[in-house]
């Protein structure tokens, strides 16, 4: 019986009888949807719960996933990319200093699953759901700042992990900048970027070295040169720095994805015999940006006499001289880059290192952007006395 | 046109879970803070009446403060600590109080203040040298009382 046809008897009946049924007709389709908004909210979860608890869902890799599925994901991973991306901050060029420092981390932890130039993947990887993209061929897709969300925060369910170090977001800048460079590269372009300087077969390393050199090489060249701006010297450095900063890179007091990757899991003999191997090397002279004799005087003025108006003190009264504490680092001949991202880092408080780092930290924190910016120029080219 | 849909639909969902991201983050800046060791302040010094000082080698006191860089903040005269940031300290051990007159003028108290100066003068503008062996901040101490 319609509604409508109820609504003709009621024509016929008393009015009192047709109110009611008025009230009736009004009321059913309200009845059914109360039904269906119960049967939703109790019903449907509980079939999906017995579904998940039976089994029914098939979490295998080897069918993929259903369309609809599919779709809502990728739907879902873009938008949130796009979205959470706003809130990123995007240089407006980004700093190349970091390339070979990138290409020598990307040759390590992400080609396994992305490829690289010239690399065949493996089959495994290639049967991973979802498939990790060809990187050369997707980074297109992308802004800066979309880039740099994926890489610092990974994208859960697909194995994309999270950058390693929380605090490093220079070193996520950089892989933004290595990645927008990868399209470009053939395979000996990215070779030479990647592993220059750390062909092991080439030269007569000392046989006390251990395996994981080659690792070190890739960014750090075998002379210990630093490979980019942005790469630390290593050549001529206090034995007793590097080895309590290779011991802070191991047990996470200092964080640096670059870093972690390589150092993990090595034994700690091989850590002081990796100490010893560089602190062994002939020191070698960075290279140097054009810098105006104004800012390096003003650089040497810190260095020397501190700026004791703001406190801060003399960098010579810890890092210059043979007599000073050997886990206090050398600092002449560094790449002022290098120096520069450091002493940022210390004064926001994101780079530990030996237990000495928070005295840095102090006089960091006292430093203007300029006076960072002199007083690295000046170490950068301050020649090497004798040790 | 669908793009600005999604863009939209993104932003409903950014704002329900702004607020949990933002407690997770800051869950994690504060683990990110690293505290130095707090010694009980009574480890920090046990030998007020030192019967070894005369046994430091000379100018081993000297030594280890200008290797550790006490000499960027403080002077001593006749040395090559010229610092000008914190207290001249070429008489020091003839002052009556040190730390701004809160701890009596003796080894175990220099010993306590230059590991931990935080802890006697809020706001001081010294870091804590904690992480030097205790040994090598006694005789630091001992050479600091020493100058008289």
């Amino acid at each position: 019986m319609t509604p409508g046809s109820r609504t003709e008897f009621g024509t016929a009946s008393s009015n009192a009888t047709a109110e009611e049924d008025a009230v009736r007709v009004a009321n059913q389709p309200m009845m059914i949807r109360v039904k269906h908004v119960v049967f939703g909210a109790i019903g449907l979860p509980v079939v999906l719960l017995l579904g998940a608890w039976i089994g029914f869902f098939n979490v295998g890799a080897s069918s993929g996933h259903w369309k609809v599925t599919a779709w809502f994901l990728q739907l879902a991973m873009r938008s949130a990319v796009r979205t959470y991306a706003l809130a990123v901050d995007a240089p407006k060029t980004l700093d190349r200093r970091g390339l070979p420092a990138a290409a020598g981390h990307f040759a390590r932890g992400c080609a396994i699953c992305h490829g690289a130039p010239g690399e065949l993947r493996s089959p495994a990887v290639l049967r991973m759901l979802p498939q990790p993209p060809d990187l050369a061929l997707t980074v297109g897709d992308w802004t800066d700042a979309q880039l740099f969300r994926i890489v610092k925060h990974g994208i859960r369910f697909t194995g994309m992990p999270a950058w390693p170090a929380r605090d490093r977001d220079d070193e996520v800048w950089a892989m933004v900048a290595f990645l927008r460079e990868l399209p470009k590269l053939n395979p000996n372009e990215f070779r030479a970027l990647a592993f220059n300087g750390s062909d092991a077969t080439s030269s007569d390393r000392q046989p006390a070295t251990p395996d994981v050199l080659s690792d070190c090489m890739r960014c750090h060249g075998g002379d210990g040169e630093g490979r980019g701006d942005a790469v630390p010297v290593l050549a001529g450095q206090k034995e007793a720095y590097l080895l309590a900063s290779l011991q802070a890179y191991a047990k996470g007091d200092r964080t640096s994805g670059f870093m972690a990757l390589p150092v993990t899991g090595v034994d700690p003999a091989d850590l002081a015999a990796l100490a010893r191997y560089f602190a062994a090397q002939p020191s070698v002279s960075a290279d140097r940006d054009q810098v105006s004799a104004e800012v390096i005087n003003k650089g040497q003025q810190i260095a020397e006499a501190g700026i004791p108006e703001r406190n801060v003190p003399a960098c010579s009264g810890c890092h210059l001289g043979s007599n000073k504490n050997q886990v206090y680092p050398r600092l002449n001949g560094q790449h002022a880059a290098y120096l520069e991202r450091q002493l940022k880092l210390f004064r926001s408080e994101d780079r530990g290192g030996t237990p000495f780092w928070h005295i840095m930290a102090t006089a960091a924190q006292r430093l203007t952007d300029d006076d960072i910016r002199a007083v690295s120029a000046y170490f950068s080219r301050r020649a090497e006395g004798p040790r | 046109m669908s793009a600005n849909a999604g863009l939209l639909v993104g932003f409903a969902f950014w704002f329900l879970a702004s607020s949990w991201v933002a407690a997770e983050e800051a869950g994690h800046r504060q683990a990110k803070v690293v505290e130095p060791p707090i010694e009980p302040a009574t480890s920090a010094a046990p030998q007020s009446s030192n019967p070894t000082a005369s046994q430091d080698p000379p100018g081993i006191g000297l030594s280890l403060f200008l290797s550790n860089g006490c000499g960027a903040c403080h002077t001593i005269r006749g040395t090559e600590a010229r610092g000008t940031i914190g207290p001249d300290l070429s008489y020091v051990g003839s002052r009556s109080a040190i730390g701004a007159g809160v701890l009596p003028n003796t080894e175990e108290a220099i010993a306590r203040f230059v590991a931990r100066p935080d802890l006697f003068k809020p706001g001081v503008k010294m870091p804590a040298f904690d992480m030097l062996p205790q040994t090598e901040i006694q005789t630091i101490a001992r050479y600091l009382k020493a100058l008289q």
